[in-house]
């Protein structure tokens, strides 16, 4: 238990009119600090690539995406927003998604799906906002995901980066 | 028995069996590839090896499938020697061994896989291109070979030539060019390919109807019965995302199947589709055609029995026909309303299927034929049906495909004849007043009785169509009406509606 | 400039005045959340029109297109008519306020207000206590708890505070020896020296606090009270209606200024310059009163809401002796020809 000690207050403070003048006093200068608002969508965040917005699919130089629907991104979701079909491609992967879904409504953001992913097929965009008039709308399929490598290039570097960083040196070599 | 020691305990094994049975059967996780409980052991991927110490030999590292038991070997399974040796030898498998994982259909349910976490080196050391085979190769029109992935295990050679005994695979050509082949690239032939798939520990024998439609994890695994011939093979239903039936397995059963099955049960997912080619909608709920009208009008199930309680009420002549997949509960329920309307009730028996071979497959597909005679049913064939219902001015007809069974006689009914058809799927006739949905076999549970007499289990692996009460409590909620009407509360079921 | 008959004049301008007194209540809003904002190193809203100045507008369209709900149990008639009640009696006290001097329009000469009475501070009081049955009745026809309980406290406050708030006029009455508006803010006109607040400034003091307990504003506001009462009289008033409160209680901050302003301040008057013309003294007026208006911002966001026991013994023990002190000390000093 604590015994918390009241300060006698002055008699000053006890007739409470130059407590007020005081406070008005203050609030009054306030008026005339510098604001901290931000204008939102005039003057956006700065975003760079530490920033974890909604997760895009990579497209390869080729023209296609290099996610072959494997899953790991979809069991690795902790919110179950991602959904994917697989299907056969007559390209050397053999595999392909014909359906990959994520849903933007219950995607977290937490960039999982980027660390699971064995076919650098999925990042962190920097892209955040997130507004539409219908939830079914905001089920992204493969062609609302897709962003071109070079959007997304400055990303890629960095979790390279961060994945040499992590990476054991061979016991064996 | 022979008494061995086990990682320090005393246990018993078989004799009979190789080292490596005893090992799983008193619970030592020893990997392995060439080795398969249900063929004959080969011993040639030799990631089997344990430590084994015999009198006062030294301790020595033997593969443990060609290893027969002897009174008083000491076996240690984990011994750091036992692990090195089982190290180096993923190492040279993985040698060549595709990076295909996030492609391959055994991804999740990879031998390779596990046996990589559990003893493999995270990384390989080689530095030489691996090598390069035919990736899609088919093998007739069930199996798919992808010769990179394979191990050269011999099982699927093996399993032709002593399981089905139509041997018609072999290892051709030489070291790191062999692979798995058919005689001058015959397709497959038979109605056992599918098990290949089964046997193979990596992925390199895949299903084509099941290339790339699900990753394994994804599927929710349940306990069920084969519906297809009266063998009722154990096996578990696997459904995606609570809807689709991506896959029937077999499911190790000594007394029925052993680890088999035949293609034909296989791969009767079609009709568990939502949409089945030639068969009519699934029924949620209740389908009623009122007096004189064309078409069937949604109603509640409830409803639906309701409307049969009364035209079984007030009718004479009555039969009662059953499917062959009623399970033994749902039969039950059902003879006592047969008694209760004074008729005796039999099952649809339709001609064999001519699908009958020597090892598993019976030719007779009513899978609970056995239960059902016992339960006092009388085997009917579609002729005799016919003749029944014919002479009848009501029939109750029960069960899912009993309709699909009995679609031409029903639709030869003239519209005054009334029938009550309790379906998984629509029919159109204009005989059938009221069509009560019922789940299928995927979707209920309940037991079969196998031709030999053992029972088969059937679990619910997904849910029937919502709005569809399971049979068995449509059958109740049916004989307590017409025990209500039989005791003179007509007009009582009306009311319900 | 045309003439046109008295009758008319006077038409017009009373139209112009109450125009002009409901565009302030209207900025007043906008202004209540301008002023928050740079108080709380803000910018406040900026979206509408320059600066957020059609923000009154955008708000006025939006009230008028919401739904409107009246809650079950509800008496709807008093229900429908408190709103009104509360609006309008701050509307009629402005008809006395003197805003300038005698101007000439469409050839009649004539007062800047919208009429002149004899007994106008009288009037005044008696018909801005009027305003607090809007509110009681709001609460209690909302069958609402929380609106009961604010129309309850707000009906103690305002009768404990009318008191002190009448005591201090009547020292400004006693000062100028007139009970019509227009007279008090003439006799103070001379210079600055004479004006009510430097010769009763105590008055002055007490009247500024019961006007804030008057209109129900910070730290007064114990009617709304929004984390004990979820809003108050109001929790159940929804679309024009809610506004129309709103618009009764800027009205009510517009009048009291004008009051203080005319009280103390001596209306229109500007030190030093006796002979201004109308308009300089009109425009004197507004800045006056838009000082009174700032103020109740700047109170609202800076001092915290008091507690009601805190509120009533203030109310009873502090300001009433103080007003009676003053009343009678005014008294003195005049009598002892010191004022
Ligand atoms: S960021 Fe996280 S929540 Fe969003 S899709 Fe990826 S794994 Fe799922
Ligand atoms: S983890 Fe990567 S490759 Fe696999 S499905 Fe997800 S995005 Fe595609
Ligand atoms: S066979 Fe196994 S290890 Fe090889 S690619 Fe397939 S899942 Fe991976
Ligand atoms: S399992 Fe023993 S050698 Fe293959």
């Amino acid at each position: 238990m604590v015994i918390v000690k009241r300060r006698e207050l002055t008699l000053a403070e006890r007739l409470y009119l130059p407590e007020i003048g005081r406070a008005l006093a203050l609030s009054l200068r306030a008026m005339f600090r510098k604001r901290v608002t931000r204008q939102y969508p005039e003057e956006p965040l700065p975003t760079n690539e530490v920033t974890r917005g909604q997760p895009r699919l990579v497209v390869k130089d080729d023209g296609n995406i290099a996610c072959v629907s494997c899953g790991m991104c979809e069991v690795a979701c902790p919110a179950y927003a991602i959904t994917i079909d697989g299907g056969e491609t007559d390209r050397a992967i053999e595999r392909e998604p014909k359906r990959f879904d994520i849903d933007m409504l219950r995607c977290i953001l937490c960039g999982f799906c980027e660390e699971a992913c064995p076919k650098d097929a999925i990042y962190m965009s920097d892209e955040l906002e997130l507004a539409d008039f219908s939830r079914q709308a905001l089920v992204y399929d493969i062609e609302k995901l897709k962003r071109p490598r070079s959007a997304l290039q400055k990303r890629i570097d960095y979790v390279n980066k961060l994945n040499d960083r992590w990476r054991k040196p061979s016991s064996t070599r | 028995m022979t008494k061995i020691q086990l990682n320090g305990r005393e246990v018993e094994a078989d004799p009979k069996k190789p080292l490596i049975a005893a090992c799983h059967e008193h619970g030592a996780n020893v990997p392995h590839y060439c080795y398969h409980p249900g063929l004959k052991a080969v011993g040639s991927c030799r990631i089997c090896q344990v430590e084994v110490k015999q009198g006062e030999m030294p301790p020595r590292i033997v593969a443990a499938c060609r290893t027969p038991v002897a009174e008083g070997m000491q076996v240690n399974t984990e011994a750091a020697k036992a692990h090195d040796a089982r190290r180096e030898c993923l190492e040279f498998l993985l040698k060549n061994h595709p990076l295909d994982c996030p492609i391959c259909d055994k991804a999740g349910e990879c031998d390779l896989q596990d046996y990589s976490y559990q003893e493999g080196q995270g990384e390989g050391r080689s530095v030489e291109p691996r090598r390069k085979l035919d990736k899609r190769k088919s093998l007739g029109d069930v199996i798919l070979l992808d010769e990179e992935r394979c191990i050269l295990c011999s099982r699927c050679v093996r399993f032709m030539e002593e399981v089905p005994k139509t041997p018609q695979l072999t290892v051709a050509g030489l070291g790191s060019r062999s692979t798995i082949a058919t005689f001058m690239d015959r397709p497959l032939s038979g109605n056992y390919q599918g098990n290949l798939a089964d046997v193979c520990p990596v992925g390199a024998l895949t299903l084509k109807k099941f290339r790339f439609q699900a990753r394994v994890w994804n599927l929710r695994k349940s306990l069920s019965t084969c519906g297809e011939c009266s063998r009722g093979c154990s096996i578990t239903a696997e459904v995606l995302r609570g809807k689709e039936v991506k896959r029937f397995r077999p499911r190790y059963n000594d007394k029925v199947n052993k680890w088999w099955m035949c293609d034909s049960g296989r791969f009767a997912l079609e009709r568990h589709a939502e949409q089945a080619p030639g068969l009519g909608p699934r029924i949620a709920g209740a389908l009623s055609r009122g007096q004189g009208a064309q078409v069937h009008e949604p109603i509640a199930a409830p409803s639906g029995v309701a409307l049969a309680a009364d035209m079984l009420a007030a009718h004479e002549r009555r039969v009662v026909l059953a499917s062959p997949w009623l399970s033994q509960e749902e039969g039950a329920a059902l003879a006592r309303i047969a008694q209760a309307l004074g008729t005796t009730a039999g099952f649809v028996s339709p001609a064999p299927d001519g699908l009958a071979d020597r090892l598993l497959h019976t030719g007779d597909p009513c899978p609970n034929r056995r239960g059902l005679t016992d339960l006092g049913f009388v085997a009917l064939s579609v002729e005799e049906c016919a003749a029944r219902l014919a002479g009848c001015e009501v029939a109750l007809v029960v069960g899912e495909r009993a309709g699909e069974l009995l679609r031409e006689p029903l639709a030869a009914l003239d519209a005054s004849r009334r029938v009550a058809l309790f379906e998984a799927r629509a029919l159109d006739a204009p005989a059938v007043k009221v069509q009560i949905g019922v789940p299928t076999h995927v979707e209920k549970s309940g037991t079969w009785i196998n031709v030999d007499g053992h029972v088969g289990r059937l679990t619910i692996a997904r849910a029937a169509p919502a709005g569809t009460p399971a049979l068995t409590s449509s059958l109740r909620q049916l004989e307590e009406m017409l025990a209500a009407a039989a005791a003179g509360v007509v007009g009582d079921t009306g009311a319900r509606r | 400039m045309p003439e046109l008959p008295l009758w008319l004049v006077w038409v017009i301008k009373a139209a112009v005045i109450y125009g002009a007194l409901l565009s302030v209540a209207g900025l007043m809003s906008l202004a209540e959340r301008k002023v928050s904002a740079w108080m709380q190193y803000r910018i406040g809203p900026n979206r509408v029109g320059p600066f957020g100045l059609l923000q009154p507008l955008a708000d006025g369209v939006k009230f008028m297109f919401k739904e409107e709900l009246v809650p079950a149990g509800a008496n709807p008639f008093l229900f429908r008519i408190a709103p009104a009640l509360a609006a309008l009696p701050a509307m009629l006290a402005v008809a006395v306020i003197p805003f300038a001097g005698e101007i000439e329009l469409f050839g009649q000469r004539t007062t800047l207000s919208v009429t002149d009475l004899p007994i106008s501070s009288l009037y005044v009081l008696a018909v801005g206590g009027l305003g607090i049955y809007g509110i009681i009745l709001g609460g209690w026809s909302s069958n609402s708890k929380y609106s009961l309980l604010g129309s309850l406290r707000a009906s103690a406050q305002m009768v404990s505070y009318e008191l002190s708030l009448i005591l201090s006029i009547l020292a400004v009455v006693a000062l100028s020896g007139s009970l019509d508006l227009r007279v008090i803010a003439d006799a103070q006109q001379a210079d600055a020296a004479l004006w009510n607040i430097a010769r009763a400034p105590l008055a002055f003091l007490l009247f500024v606090v019961c006007m804030f307990a008057e209109t129900n504003r910070h730290p007064f506001d114990f009617a709304e009270s929004e984390p004990e009462l979820v809003g108050g009289f109001h929790t159940e008033y929804s679309a024009m209606r809610f506004a129309l409160f709103f618009l009764g209680e800027y009205c009510a901050m517009t009048v009291m200024s004008c009051l203080a302003t005319v009280l103390f301040l001596a209306g229109g008057a500007i030190p030093f310059w006796p002979d201004a013309p109308w308009w300089a003294e009109l425009a004197s007026f507004l800045v006056k009163m838009s000082a009174f208006l700032f103020l109740y911002l700047w109170v609202r966001w800076t001092l915290p809401r008091f507690r009601f026991d805190q509120l009533m013994r203030l109310g009873w023990k502090v300001l009433l002796p103080l007003a009676l002190f003053n009343l009678f000390a005014t008294a003195a000093l005049m009598a002892a020809g010191v004022l």
